[in-house]
């Protein structure tokens, strides 16, 4: 149960992180914090005492293995939170190049 | 000193990944088709062969990782890689239905084994490997507005 809630404590770091900093790169910074907090989350649920990996093998025979459906479901959630950390980079790449500044209170032109 | 030796990080890094890169590189394939009978797979692979062009570009500058995979090249893969996953998809429909194993399933835990699975790994291992060096490119020799006026 404590476990649990040290990666509820991550998520909340990341999630301060999102709403109370100004700099963009701090945010998305945030952002990937919060999202590594739940893949942790979703492997710590799977997880069964004393498992092992669930891959068959020729000279060992599984008694005891973890959940591997959340397994499955972390690998495509980073590989989709590459390309979405790509994008943010790129679209804070963007904003730099317009306004010249990180700040988000800075930005208040609206323009094209 | 040769001209290639003008751009990048000193001597010492130069030497040190002329001789890790092509382990690095090895590696990357090694995780690809060994993807179905232990951990690993395209997606892990194709990250790891994306780190050794990146390798090469942080050490030796632009030109040479760009003369190694160039822009044309880099966009072929990528498009060859999404084509041949969606055209192995697409040929489990003479058999039958969608994604049908239609190689023969060999014997289970030896590397030429499990139908389509490896090459589904090679094809997602050139779209990931290609596909994150690119990006990596993009982000890093990206010109801004103000940079190009001066």
């Amino acid at each position: 149960m404590t476990i649990y809630l040290l990666c509820l404590i991550l998520f909340c770091c990341g999630l301060y992180c999102i709403l109370r900093k100004r700099n963009i790169i701090k945010i998305i910074l945030g952002i990937i914090i919060a999202e590594y907090a739940v893949n942790l989350f979703f492997i710590l649920v799977a997880y069964r005492m004393e498992g092992r990996s669930p891959i068959l093998s020729s000279e060992v025979e599984i008694v005891n293995m973890v959940d591997p459906l959340p397994q499955a479901l972390v690998l495509t959630s980073i590989v989709i939170g590459l390309a979405t950390t790509a994008l943010l980079i790129a679209i804070a790449m963007r904003i730099y190049d317009k306004y010249g500044t990180f700040d988000i209170t800075k930005i208040k032109e609206l323009k094209g | 000193m040769s001209k290639e030796h003008d751009k990048g990080m000193t001597l010492i890094v130069k030497v040190i990944t002329r001789l890790t890169v092509g382990l690095i590189l090895l590696y990357g394939i090694y995780i690809v088709l060994h993807g179905h009978i232990s951990h690993g797979g395209g997606f892990a692979g194709g990250v790891i062969i994306a780190l050794s062009f990146v390798h090469l570009m942080l050490a030796y500058g632009r030109d040479v990782a760009l003369k190694k995979l160039p822009k044309s090249a880099m966009s072929f893969f990528v498009s060859t890689g999404a084509l041949i996953f969606l055209g192995i998809a697409l040929l489990g429909f003479f058999g039958g239905h969608f994604f049908l194993n239609f190689v023969s399933k060999g014997e289970p835990f030896r590397l030429f084994s499990a139908g389509t699975i490896p090459l589904c790994n090679i094809a997602i291992s050139l779209k990931v490997g290609v596909g994150l060096f690119a990006i990596f490119i993009a982000l890093v020799f990206l010109k801004f507005e103000w940079e190009k006026k001066e």
